[in-house]
């Protein structure tokens, strides 16, 4: 654990990558326990980070499958053992993995990359277009369909802000936000839902009446409009001048650079 | 005690045209490759899979025709992109999904495996999955709290995995442990079991280390062993996956002549797993790709 991360000043040399793995990283406290999936650089970088700043008790379930790993750096698969090296207990999906999940207990939160997300925080990974003749056919719901009925506070993360990932109306449902908004998810006897939606362009939240998506936050350099003009509908605005989001410490950008993904992988998830 | 080893060509021939089959496979980890390519290699029909996540081995059985079904949470080969041939099948409406989440999927292959018509979930509630799904019913809690989902029980007619070692009776062995449900759970639910495994070691061997054993003989109809039958997945921790072929399909499957190149070349033409070996740049090759951490 650096000692260095309380006192650092905020970068000024940092990247939007950084930036949303430093907002992740702050969802967690210390004591949390968190797991990731398939393809989950941002995550896995934001849980490496916390652990290593103001999280170091933070218990990590690296790929749902080992715990308290000791990884070199970020490796290509968040899915595959060099992701799990040195875990202290293997853990087993079918019986294990998902009863410490569904438990309520633990786990509380999770974060979810999602190919659409909608105004009431749905998320659609399964289909564009009708569910049995699809457009396009998503990789479909692995975990997702579950977390966001078992009482999870949901983050999600989003490096490609756009009308076509941030849209109305997700075309399916394979992970239950909250639905049509208001209590409609509460009446369904759900508990938890969608928390933050992490952008390379702002953070946004859920107005708590309404359940609508709003403006938390814009990164430095972003503008309102700019996030508006980049989302399918109309966002919610906070009371007040929106804030900026703030940057990531000179102490976390050298952590990140230096010692937690120095091949870069978290640019992976960004379309270039 | 019964024999069970058998060939890939006989184990393959267990496996009928039209049959569910629970196929191991997670992403890029672990698939029975060796016994995915007999089966197209023998011009398999119909099948219908069941895997917890998809990758490859149901890209190649979908470009060779032979799926026309998938039962699962996901398809997706990870860091080297959606499986397109898959993908391909199931928009131009070849292949039908039936799409569940981890939850579920274990709910049904939990079911058929201990003889229930069902078992429940609470993850779904209030997804779209449970209405396109005649398999999925949310019913009341008969004690009063909050409704579940009822999954029907899934017996697959046929479940395929590969493992680390067995002795000749089909007892099976993994190292470290069971990870995921694919083997954990899909051979009990099952009528049919087929194992290939890195090596076929003498049952003293098994005697050292009773824990690791996790599928008795008696549940095993077939054992076929196949060094290197995971490739070009990973096998944890004997070898990691191909990337370089994983790269070559994504950008092959991308085409239909390219695919079917493509298969010809690595499935097709190779009678045996030394030729497969020899055309993937032999066995030395697939223990240098413990470099994987960065590919």
């Amino acid at each position: 654990m650096s000692s260095a991360w309380q006192d650092s000043p905020p970068a000024d040399d940092y990247t939007v990558d950084e930036l949303m793995i430093s907002v992740l990283a702050s969802t967690l406290s210390d004591g949390d326990q968190a797991c990731n999936g398939m393809a989950s650089f941002l995550p896995v970088a934001a849980f490496m980070l916390a652990q290593r700043t103001h999280a170091p008790n933070l218990v990590w379930l690296a790929g749902a499958a080992g715990l308290s790993p000791r990884p070199a750096k970020v490796p290509a698969s968040t899915l595959e053992a060099p992701l799990w090296r040195d875990s202290v207990m293997y853990v087993e999906q079918y019986g294990d993995f998902w009863t410490y999940a569904l438990n309520g207990r633990w786990l509380e939160k999770f974060c979810v990359g999602a190919a659409q997300l909608d105004r009431y925080g749905n998320a659609n990974n399964s289909v564009i277009g009708d569910f049995h003749a699809p457009k396009v056919r998503l990789p479909g719901t692995a975990g997702l369909g579950d977390m966001g009925s078992i009482g999870k506070r949901l983050y999600f993360w989003n490096p490609n802000h756009s009308p076509r990932s941030l849209v109305p109306k997700v075309d399916f449902v394979s992970c239950a936000g909250y639905l049509g908004g208001g209590d409609e998810r509460a009446r369904l006897g759900l508990e938890g839902g969608p928390e933050l939606v992490i952008t390379n362009l702002a953070v946004l939240d859920f107005e708590p009446e309404s359940k609508h998506m709003r403006i938390r936050s814009v990164h430095p350099g972003v503008t309102v409009e700019q996030v508006q003009e980049a989302t399918g509908f109309e966002l919610l605005l906070p009371d007040g001048e929106v804030p900026e989001t703030p940057r990531p410490t000179q102490e976390q950008v050298r952590l990140i650079r230096e010692e937690i993904d120095p091949d870069g992988m978290r640019k992976r998830e960004f379309r270039r | 005690m019964t024999d069970k080893v058998r060939s890939l060509e006989e184990a393959a021939a267990l496996v009928s045209d039209g049959d569910v089959v629970a196929l191991q496979n997670m992403a890029t980890q672990a698939a029975p490759m060796a016994l995915v390519r007999e089966l197209i290699r023998q011009g398999r029909r119909g099948l219908g899979l069941v895997c917890l996540v998809g990758g490859m081995a149901v890209d190649w059985l979908a470009a060779a025709g032979a799926i026309d079904r998938f039962i699962g949470a996901a398809v997706t080969m990870e860091q080297f992109g959606l499986c397109q041939q898959y993908r391909r099948g199931v928009e131009a409406g070849r292949i039908r999904v039936e799409e569940l989440s981890e939850t579920a999927l274990n709910a049904r292959l939990g079911a058929g495996a201990r003889n229930l018509p069902f078992l429940p979930t609470r993850g779904l509630i209030g997804t779209d999955l449970i209405d396109i799904n005649d398999n999925l019913v949310v019913i009341d809690d008969p004690f009063g709290g909050p409704p579940v989902v009822a999954c029907r029980a899934l017996v697959p007619d046929v479940a395929l995995v590969h493992a680390h070692r067995a002795d000749r009776n089909g007892n099976v062995q993994v190292e470290p442990t069971i990870l995921w449900p694919d083997i954990g759970i899909m051979p009990k639910a099952a009528r049919r079991v087929v194992v290939t495994v890195e090596e076929i070691v003498d049952e003293e061997v098994l005697r050292r280390n009773p824990d690791r054993t996790i599928l008795p003989g008696f549940a095993v109809d077939a054992v076929v062993e196949v060094p290197y039958g995971a490739h070009p997945t990973s096998f944890h921790p004997y070898y990691g996956y191909d990337a370089h072929m994983h790269r070559e399909w994504a950008r092959a499957a991308t085409d239909d002549a390219a695919a079917a190149e493509f298969l010809d070349r690595y499935v097709r033409k190779p009678a045996s797993q030394t030729e497969y070996l020899d055309a993937v740049g032999g066995a030395d090759a697939i223990l240098r790709t413990v470099s994987w951490e960065t590919a």
